[in-house]
């Protein structure tokens, strides 16, 4: 039994995704202008970074093409907050509000997976190999070759910083079950993301402590591209998989509270 | 006379829109704090990484304090003349809402000037109680008492206020010929970025760059009101030519406005009938 529910669980979502699938191959002009507005967003970061380094050798310790690394990596997690979150999650407050809700809680399935990953915006996903390459390129600039270790510790990092993104935003649309008639929560998210343009060393010590332990969008970006430039060892993997973790079962237990209280209210 | 009645009567109608326009936002006050807190996350980042960069030191003149002062009244004025029309018009156009608007006998400008007012007095009201309340422990963001100019200042607020308003209206009604006006909009917020000193001041780009941002109408929608009231601005010829580009851009957008409207309500008719 309790191996059959994630058996079915992945059937219904590669339903999903292919009807999805099907669905977004009829606007192809999507792709092209997908891509460019992640060209110009690209950018505009890099003429910002230009702008500060115009005044400054180093960025809270890093140089230019470090930086770039950063902006690579957060960029990829942008594309996977666009393709899968936003569309995703990121409607739940309206739901909770219009009590839309109730039909996907009347289904047999787990809600918080079912509500995270039913819908992709496929396109976006493009962001995701468009941020990649543009770290690749910048670690080129940076004339260094990783090894595997770091390598490794990267893919581990970068996993672990997926997962705390995710987590974040659980937490994050969960208040949508206390505060029903706020319908932009996601804005909040964005909000709070576009700190981590820049790596955490960057800020006065307040804001540091800020990131890297209250709002913990450190992990998200420094932290894996500090594992790739070789900033950080490869043992900084392990803790921020562990770090990931522990958000990701906080975010699923204030997940479930809030979900008991919007079955009692409407109940 | 009767100027006088039909200018009371011009009044009547603002305060009603004006009251109706925040009696709504009052049912979505939550969410206005919200956008309001995103609004503010820009500037709040840029201050954070120019304090880091200035260090104890100084570049190209700004100071820490400097920067400080220069990021909070970004985030002021920027709320005080920032425009969402472009969304709105967008909308309006794309979904059938202008027909109901088109039938009053009120010209739809003037819901979206109304619905401006209403928005822009809540959320600059809570940015300023905010900012005397920092101001109250952190004497950094502290501006010196001059009422003559910070009168000056609310005039160049008006004036960008009015233009950043025209600028997203049209581009809004950009939507009677094209399904992307709203890119277009975001692509003048990606220049504006650099050009409007959203970013830094003006001062702080290369000098070619920030020429062509006083050459257009960038300079004027949000770095030359920063600058008045952050004390940026020296003497009476620069306060003059700065009030001069304002003049002229914002003339410059209300007859592209005005184009814009009546080309595009004929084809918006033509299609329609």
């Amino acid at each position: 039994m309790t191996f059959r529910i994630p058996h079915s669980a992945f059937r219904i979502l590669a339903a999903l995704w292919r009807l999805n699938l099907a669905e977004e191959l009829q606007y192809r002009a999507n792709l092209v202008a997908s891509a460019l507005g992640t060209l110009f967003w690209i950018g505009t970061a890099l003429l910002t970074l230009a702008l500060f380094f115009r005044h400054t050798a180093r960025l809270g310790g890093w140089d230019y093409w470090e930086v770039v690394v950063l902006l690579g990596v957060f960029n990829a997690l942008s594309g996977l907050i666009e393709a899968v979150l936003r569309p995703g999650i990121g409607r739940l407050a309206g739901e909770v509000r219009s009590g839309d809700l109730d039909l996907v809680l009347a289904k047999p399935v787990d809600a918080q997976g079912f509500v995270s990953f039913r819908r992709l915006d496929i396109w976006r996903f493009t962001d995701v190999v468009l941020g990649l390459a543009l770290a690749g390129y910048a670690l080129a600039r940076l004339g260094r070759v990783p090894s595997v270790a770091q390598l490794a510790a990267f893919g581990l990092a970068l996993a672990a910083a997926a997962v705390m993104v995710y987590a974040i935003w659980v937490v994050l649309m969960s208040l949508a079950f206390w505060l029903v008639s706020v319908e932009n929560l996601s804005v909040l998210f964005d909000a709070l993301y576009e700190a981590a343009r820049y790596p955490v060393s960057a800020y006065p010590g307040a804001l540091r402590f800020l990131f890297v332990y209250l709002i913990p969008i450190a992990w998200t970006t420094t932290i894996p591209a500090s594992a790739l430039t070789g900033r950080l060892g490869p043992g900084i993997a392990p803790v921020a998989a562990a770090v990931a973790a522990v958000a990701f079962i906080v975010a699923r237990l204030l997940w479930r509270t809030a979900l008991r209280r919007y079955t009692g209210a409407s109940g | 006379m009767s100027r006088m009645a039909a200018a009371r009567a011009w009044a009547r109608r603002y305060a009603a829109l004006v009251r109706n326009a925040w009696l709504v936002d009052l049912q979505y006050r939550a969410a206005i704090a919200l956008w309001l807190l995103w609004g503010v996350s820009e500037p709040a980042i840029a201050l954070g990484i120019w304090w880091t960069i200035a260090g104890d030191g100084q570049v190209a003149g700004y100071a820490r304090a400097d920067f400080a002062r220069y990021f909070f009244a970004v985030m002021l004025i920027n709320q005080l003349t920032i425009a969402w029309d472009s969304w709105y018009l967008d909308r309006w156009i794309r979904e059938g809402e202008l027909n109901f608007r088109l039938a009053r006998p009120l010209d739809p400008v003037h819901e979206a000037v109304a619905d401006n007012i209403a928005y822009k007095t809540r959320t600059a009201g809570m940015i300023l109680v905010v900012w005397l309340a920092v101001a109250l422990v952190w004497p950094a963001v502290r501006l010196p008492v001059e009422p003559g100019r910070w009168a000056l200042t609310g005039l160049a607020v008006l004036c960008a206020a009015a233009m950043r308003f025209f600028i997203s209206f049209t581009t809004g009604l950009l939507a009677f010929w094209t399904t992307r006006a709203t890119a277009i909009m975001e692509l003048h917020a990606g220049v504006s970025l650099f050009l409007a000193g959203r970013i830094a001041p003006l001062a702080l780009l290369p000098p070619a760059v920030a020429g062509v941002a006083g050459v257009l109408w960038f300079r004027y929608m949000l770095a030359f009101p920063v600058d008045l009231l952050t004390g940026a601005v020296h003497g009476a010829d620069q306060l003059l030519r700065g009030f001069a580009g304002q003049v002229v851009w914002l003339a410059c957008w209300f007859g592209a406005y005005r184009l814009a409207w009546t080309r595009g309500l004929r084809r918006y008719g033509a299609v329609g009938g």
